[in-house]
């Protein structure tokens, strides 16, 4: 199914989200390693284009400005993916949407954004790309989830409790398909950099890096570099569960 | 056989050979499901969904319909064929 970076054989990678933030980092990761990798967005960033012009990526870089939640797009963007590469041997699920604000003052048109996106589309997009992989004999799918899911975070109960949902997507999923060589996991991401813009102000931010041993906020690099690792072909007896990446927040 | 029957007797066929079950004949009349058939289970009908699918552009499964014979599928292909003719 997959080849160690490095190798002549390209992985074919569906990476949703992938214009901008831990996306975009993941996206670089990837092609860093020599993969093809295909990714979507709501709209085309400068990394995108810089990603499109590069001839190192010729051939092997795929982008569509897709809104997930529409599903007839989100199938649409499939199908141009396997009509290019024909399977896929890993998907991250990265996409998500967080709006920031206590329950009781969150809007009902809030909360269908975000379970729209951060649930519905990622469990459509999945459900076709296992299909995918169950008629090529494997595959890897790690969901980009989050300790707000975890531990809970005040003002983001919605997002929470989609990303919470995702493990457990994670868990019955990899139930399911653990017998055709497929691996299912969750990334438990803590908090990075990029998430200045999901609602966390500079003070929240001052906050969580006193609380993190690590002392610093995560980069989109200190992900991809997890996620390499539950992708790696030898790595086919991980599955279903959730590896949490926050420098220790959560300890 | 016509070409269609061999490909999805033989698409079948290899299903079953993943499950190490290639003692199995295969025929038109085979039930899928079942002691007394092939006895694919919920998964093994899925991957036989994404299969069909993947090398022929569309499946019964996926098309609402739940065949019980292998037959049967022919017979969804069959039909689209005759729509499209």
């Amino acid at each position: 199914m997959s080849a160690p970076e490095g190798s002549a054989a390209p992985r074919t990678v569906i990476i949703t989200g992938g214009s901008r933030g831990l996306g975009e980092g993941i996206v670089q990761h990837f092609l860093d390693a020599g993969d093809r990798v295909a990714t979507c967005a709501r709209s085309e960033t400068d990394a995108v284009r810089t990603w499109q012009k590069d001839p190192a990526y010729d051939g092997r870089f795929l982008f569509r400005e897709v809104d997930l939640a529409d599903r007839e797009a989100c199938t649409a963007f499939v199908k141009d993916v396997l009509g290019e590469w024909k399977s896929v041997d890993i998907l991250v699920n990265n996409a998500g949407v967080a709006r920031d604000g206590i329950l009781a003052l969150f809007s009902d048109e809030d909360t269908d954004t975000v379970i729209d996106l951060n649930l519905k589309a990622t469990i459509h997009l999945s459900r076709q790309i296992v299909r995918n992989m169950l008629a090529h004999g494997g595959g890897r799918i790690v969901n980009i989830s989050s300790i707000t899911g975890l531990t809970g975070y005040r003002g983001l109960s919605v997002y929470g409790a989609t990303k919470a949902a995702l493990d457990g997507f994670t868990r019955g999923l990899a139930r399911e398909v653990g017998s055709r060589k497929i691996t299912v996991n969750s990334i438990a991401s803590g908090y990075l950099k990029t998430e200045m813009s999901h609602g966390l102000d500079d003070g929240q931010l001052q906050q969580i890096i006193r609380r993190t041993p690590a002392g610093r906020l995560g980069d989109p690099e200190d992900i991809a570099r997890a996620i390499a690792f539950l992708v790696d072909e030898k790595n086919d007896w991980i599955t279903g569960q959730v590896l949490v990446v926050d420098g220790g927040l959560t300890a | 056989m016509n070409e269609v029957e061999t490909r999805i007797v033989a698409i079948v066929t290899e299903l079953l050979e993943r499950s190490d079950r290639e003692d199995l004949t295969v025929t038109l009349e085979s039930r899928l499901h079942g002691d007394d058939g092939l006895g694919l289970d919920s998964l093994q009908t899925a991957e036989l969904s994404a299969i069909l699918e993947d090398e022929l552009g569309t499946d019964p499964f996926g098309a609402g319909l739940l065949p019980e014979t292998v037959g049967e599928v022919v017979a969804f292909y069959a039909d689209q064929a005759a729509a499209s003719a």
